[in-house]
């Protein structure tokens, strides 16, 4: 599935995460991953981030989370609210 | 998202209270407003407006934070709307344009800095992946086995005159390596990829001269909006103000980031008769880049005096000028052949009428 345009979910504030999602010229998935609490829980936001754009089926996509200490159930919908919004499905 | 967190309530400031409101808040934070908005939010609590900020373009803009609301994460919200709001309008490379002393505050959000003017001065910040960095790897393939101690020139070419080819030409020839940046943002009359041609044709003939695009960090709307805007006709304090600003931030790019990259240690720019904006970039340019304080070693600015045609400075304003009063068969004598040629192309007849339809310093 491709990306039809830019999208956006979540927010900067604390506890919250911002996830961009951009239509890229390369065929694979791009990550850009920061956070608060990269030194602690990196890897496992990065675990997810990737378990669920590669569940949507999602290619061709930049994909930058901006993590702000959320939980992972927050970092996950906001994952799949941003990825609705790329496909244009939300 | 964030609309009503913590009680606030987010608002589009339109009317002329909201707007007063904001002005405070701005002037509060030892802000100028920023001008060219296209959309300015608010955060209130009750009826205080506790938080402001505005997108400009891609530029993030005007952000503001009551004392009150201070570290309870007012700037946070008004952030994430802001780039909401850019991306639902397409923006891909968002900055952020702030006082240097406030960077760190928009770094702890996930922003990163690409250059701050220094204490007092302004700072720009981008969103996301660094956008620099890959920017000045591509530079820096540019420069790849040139020699060191290169100059450089960063020109517009609104279009390519006898004045910038005799500014290069002179250039190139006390330097071992010239780089000419070309203005890569499309809002001059002359097309970007037309204007970056004919400087390519108009100097193929140097042999230690490369060309290169001048990308979002070179005189664009994110480092120098003002460039592009036409100065107020009053000259009011707040215009020149903000122009010294934003030229000051663009100076501080290029000598912290851009010089390095590609080794560049002497920069060259023609002497400015006409155009205020630009006479202010040209003085600036000796005070920032030469100055032994900074990010990045010093450089030499070298004003070198403007190519003359019967008595007068030529330059890219006089051709648009001629252009527009009709008289085309001026031009000849002061554009070089290749510019010529082009004028003389179908292609050019489309950017000739808009010129003659405009009436834009650009």
């Amino acid at each position: 599935m491709k990306a039809k345009k830019q999208a956006v979910a979540g927010s900067l504030e604390s506890s919250d995460a911002m996830v961009t999602i951009a239509p890229s010229e390369d065929a694979k998935v791009e990550y850009s991953i920061e956070s608060i609490v990269i030194k602690q829980f990196g890897k496992r936001i990065r675990a997810v981030t990737e378990e669920v754009v590669a569940a949507s089926g999602l290619e061709g996509v930049k994909v930058h989370v901006q993590d702000r200490g959320a939980l992972e159930c927050t970092l996950r919908a906001r994952l799949e609210t941003a990825i609705a919004r790329a496909a244009d499905r939300a | 998202m964030g609309a009503e967190s913590f009680g606030w309530e987010e608002r589009f400031l339109r009317s002329g209270d909201e707007l007063a409101a904001r002005e405070r808040l701005l002037e509060e934070s030892g802000l100028t407003v920023p001008g060219g908005e296209e959309l300015i939010l608010g955060l209130y609590e009750g009826e205080n407006l506790v938080a402001t900020g505005a997108l400009v373009g891609a530029v993030l803009q005007g952000i503001a934070v009551s004392p009150m609301a201070r570290g309870e994460g007012a700037a946070a919200a008004i952030v994430s709307s802001l780039i909401a709001a850019a991306v639902a309008r397409g923006r891909e490379q968002l900055f952020l344009f702030t006082q240097a002393r406030e960077a760190a505050r928009f770094e702890a959000l996930g922003f990163s800095l690409v250059a701050s003017a220094g204490a007092g001065g302004a700072a720009l910040l981008e969103w996301g992946a660094r956008g620099i960095e890959r920017w000045l790897a591509g530079v820096r393939t540019l420069a790849e086995g040139k020699p060191e101690r290169a100059g450089a020139v960063v020109v517009n070419c609104n279009p390519f005159t006898l004045g910038h080819r005799a500014l290069i030409e002179s250039a190139a020839a006390r330097v071992p390596w010239l780089y000419a940046l070309v203005v890569e943002e499309d809002r001059s009359l002359f097309p970007f990829q037309a204007r970056l041609d004919l400087v390519r044709r108009g100097t193929a003939d140097l042999p230690n001269v490369t060309v290169i695009a001048g990308g979002p960090y070179v005189i664009s709307s994110a480092t120098f909006p003002t460039y592009f805007i036409r100065p107020a006709a009053d000259g009011t304090d707040g215009a020149g103000k903000a122009i010294e600003m934003h030229a000051s931030l663009d100076l501080a790019i290029f000598r912290s980031r851009i010089a390095p990259a590609l080794r560049v240690t002497d920069r060259f720019v023609g002497t400015e008769p006409y155009c205020a904006t630009t006479a202010s970039y040209n003085r600036l340019m000796k005070l920032i880049l030469a100055s032994p304080e900074g990010d990045g070693p010093p450089l030499r600015v070298h004003e070198m005096p403007r190519f003359e045609h019967g008595g007068a400075a030529v330059s890219a304003s006089n051709v648009r000028g001629l252009i527009r009063a009709g008289n085309l068969a001026a031009v000849e004598d002061i554009v070089p052949a290749t510019t010529w040629a082009w004028l003389n192309s179908p292609e050019a007849a489309p950017v000739l009428e808009r010129i003659r339809r405009s009436d834009s310093r650009h």
